[in-house]
């Protein structure tokens, strides 16, 4: 609002000269004054303004409380109460609008207390086991040692194992699956039915048990280690599905990933009428939640261990092989001991790494310390006390008889029955004896030899053979034989004193004839005496021999036994001869 | 793809899980075995080609002793109003039922299906109560779970109503 000069109160009325003056005046004011005026008019109109008076404060409120502010706490006091105010009538209003802005801030608000109150549990659950002395105790005490962690975040960090199965973001009001991901193994049903069954449980434990509004179903455990655990939001829900046991850090995983799609897709949301396309850049955050931990693998052993403990086994092994197959030799040992003819193990210990064996052994049996080599077995490990005995088993038997009889390598001896058999060939004089004093050893019933050859026989038969194919040559129409055959004669007289020798020992009688032959050169009278001669001639050379004449007889044939038609001299040579003949 | 939640309202024994059963599966069973809670299914439909999933909650019939939980409804594109020709009071309890529904959850797509039409000599509803419900602009179809008729139009008749509104 403005005011003329003439409503200023100077003037007072009609008056020319003062008028005349007062214009004057006025004039004077105008060029002394006039700026001023103007000025005061214009901050006049400033302070009776509101709208202007509005625009004034805005431009300096805000750096005046800041710097009010930094003052002293006035402002806060004088705007609590209106802000209080303020929030309550909000409340009132509409709860939902102050739900949704204060949704973001809150969560991670509660997430920090909850961190903190799980910090203050694992301290306490440190002291609870504390005192516990197990092995694993002990082991993860060391590790906690190790690592400069709190034991009780050792102690979880070991009994955790788990793994995020399938991430649901479902649509709280229509329970429609907003976006669904799962990890590579997982095996799944239908999603959008699995929500929807998820949601009307919730609504249905929800109703059934009058919860709060801000109380919920929040996990299921579905057999020994799977469980779903619900996230709430203001418009939507978030299940996961997890396999094992997971931390509690995995819920505020959870929840921190339900607030961030809050905050980035709140609108989306919202506006959400089943098409899950539009939230699809949720996804990733989604697949950030599908979680695995698994139990650290044990960390290898030093190598050296393992090379000292394999060597360790290997030679335990080979000691224990070693002490079996010993222990296996020497049962077998006695096995074969106690089967050993001759051999009566009455009892047998083991003391002191020493097996002692007691019994009855005949002196013919086996030796036990050379059956011991055989097994391959030492000799040292083992003692013998063995009382001596007579064993009538056969084979010890049969060792007697052989030992008494000396049998030649050619007999061949063998006891069964109480019968004893003697096959091959054997001397005259060994046979005569065995017969004789077979009779003599106790045990043997009967001796059968039929099987077993006369040696003697043998060569006096081969002899008489060898004799009677014998011939000497002569002179023509003398009694001298033919030079070169002393060979044959020496040879002969060998054989003949041989087979007289034979004769005597088999207590046969032999007579041998020295027979003279001529050729037909000449008259039979003279060929008769001819022959005679050289008969006589030849035994007289035996006689020179040594020989005895009473087992010869010398006789001349003459021409009369030919030994070949004479067609030439060599024919003739031929029958100028003596033979040999046996007699009886 | 579009996904929709639709809730199968009715009283007991009206044919809800039949016609969901014969929807879905193809199937039909005479047995008659009551619906506890509720039970969810899918079904993939195409409404003026655009191909839509629909979620049937098919919720356990109404009695003396259990009500539709409104938590149930909550978020519903469109409901199956299941009414049983062969009982009027079933067709009663249907108007009941339908005012309750749009007193917790606001007026969504609806039809109203006359189910067990194979049961012609039990038939319960005369032309006169169905012209009463016209004039509360309700849409009717008739349908037989068993038979297998009027089924898929029941249900194309809501996604009809449920895409343009």
């Amino acid at each position: 609002m403005t005011q003329s000069p003439t409503d200023s109160g100077y003037d007072k009325g009609p008056d020319p000269q003062v008028s005349q003056e007062a214009l004057d005046i006025e004039e004077l004011r105008r060029l002394i004054a006039g700026p001023e005026r103007i000025q005061i008019r214009q901050l006049r109109e400033r302070l009776e303004n509101p709208e202007l008076r509005i625009k004034d404060i805005s431009q300096i409120l805000a750096e005046a409380i800041v710097h009010r502010t930094s003052q002293d706490e006035k402002i806060a006091k004088a705007l609590a109460p209106t802000v209080e105010k303020a929030i309550e009538s909000s409340i009132k209003r509409n709860r939902k609008v102050l739900v949704d802005a204060l949704f973001p801030v809150m969560g991670p608000a509660i997430r920090k207390a909850v961190a903190s109150a799980l910090h203050g549990m694992i301290e306490s659950f440190d002291k609870t086991i504390e005192y516990g002395l197990s092995p694993k105790g002990l082991k993860w005490r060391f590790e906690a040692f190790r690592t400069k962690k709190p034991f009780g975040e050792i102690v979880l960090l070991h009994t955790l194992l788990f793994q995020v199965e399938q991430i649901f973001l479902i649509h709280r009001k229509s329970s429609l699956v907003i976006q669904h991901v799962m990890s590579k193994d997982a095996k799944i049903q239908d999603p959008d039915l699995v929500a929807g069954m998820l949601s009307a449980i919730r609504d249905f434990v929800h109703d059934s048990f009058k919860l709060k509004k801000e109380e919920s179903l929040d996990m299921l455990r579905m057999g020994a280690d799977r469980t779903i655990w619900i996230e709430q939001g203001s418009l939507a829900v978030l299940a996961a599905v997890i396999r094992g046991t997971p931390p509690s850090e995995l819920r505020l995983a959870l929840r921190e990933t339900l607030d961030t799609i809050h905050l980035e897709h709140g609108e989306a949301l919202e506006a959400f009428d089943g098409d899950p396309a539009l939230l699809e850049s949720a996804r990733p955050d989604l697949e950030n939640c599908l979680q695995a931990r698994t139990k650290p693998k044990p960390k290898k052993a030093f190598p050296l261990f393992w090379i000292l403990f394999g060597v360790g086994i290997a030679v335990l092994g080979i000691l224990i092989f070693f002490s079996i197959q010993g222990h296996r030799r020497s049962m077998r040992y006695l096995e074969r001991l106690k089967a050993e003819p001759g051999i009566q193990v009455t009892s047998a210990e083991k003391r002191s790494g020493l097996y002692r064996i007691y019994g009855f052994r005949d002196p013919l049996a086996a030796d036990p310390v050379e059956l011991l080599t055989k097994e391959k077995l030492k000799s040292g490990g083992f003692a013998f006390n063995f009382e001596s005995y007579t064993s009538a088993h056969p084979q010890l038997v049969l060792k007697r008889i052989v030992q008494k009889l000396k049998p030649p390598e050619t007999a061949h001896l063998d006891f069964r029955d109480d019968v004893l058999s003697i096959s091959g060939s054997a001397s005259h004089l060994w046979i005569s004896k065995t017969r004789e004093a077979v009779q003599a050893i106790p045990g043997i019933l009967k001796c059968d030899d039929s099987h077993l050859a006369d040696l003697d026989v043998i060569e006096f038969e081969d002899l008489k053979k060898a004799v009677e194919n014998r011939f000497f040559l002569f002179e023509f129409r003398s009694a001298e034989m033919i030079p070169g055959q002393e060979p044959e004669l020496q040879a002969f007289i060998k054989e003949l004193k041989r087979f007289l020798n034979l004769a005597e020992g088999l207590e046969k009688y032999v007579r041998i004839e020295i027979v003279g032959h001529a050729d037909s050169n000449g008259s039979e009278w003279a060929n008769l005496i001819l022959s005679q001669e050289r008969a006589d001639h030849f035994l007289s050379l035996l006689v020179k021999e040594g020989l005895d004449p009473k087992s010869f007889q010398a006789s001349g044939r003459g021409s009369r036994e030919l030994y070949r038609e004479e067609k030439t001299d060599r024919d003739r040579e031929l029958n100028r001869r003596v033979t040999i003949h046996m007699i009886g | 793809m579009l996904k929709k939640k639709i809730c199968m309202l009715g009283m007991y024994s009206v044919g809800k899980t039949s016609l969901v059963r014969r929807f879905v599966h193809s199937l039909y069973e005479d047995r008659y075995l009551s619906t506890v809670g509720v039970k969810i299914d899918k079904k993939l439909v195409e409404i003026d080609g655009q191909p839509m999933e629909f979620l049937l909650w098919d919720i356990a019939g109404e009695d003396d002793h259990f009500s539709v939980p409104s938590s149930y409804l909550r978020g519903t594109s469109g409901c199956l109003l299941v009414i049983d020709g062969t009982r009027k009071a079933t067709f009663d309890a249907a108007l009941d039922l339908w005012q309750r529904t749009e007193e917790a959850i606001g007026s969504v797509p609806f039809v109203a299906v006359l189910n067990k039409v194979d049961l012609t000599d039990q038939w319960d509803i005369s032309p006169k109560d169905l012209e009463d419900r016209d004039r509360l602009n309700w849409t009717f179809v008739k349908t037989s779970a068993k038979w297998g008729i009027g089924v898929e139009e029941a249900f194309a008749t809501l996604g009809q109503k449920i895409l343009h509104p």
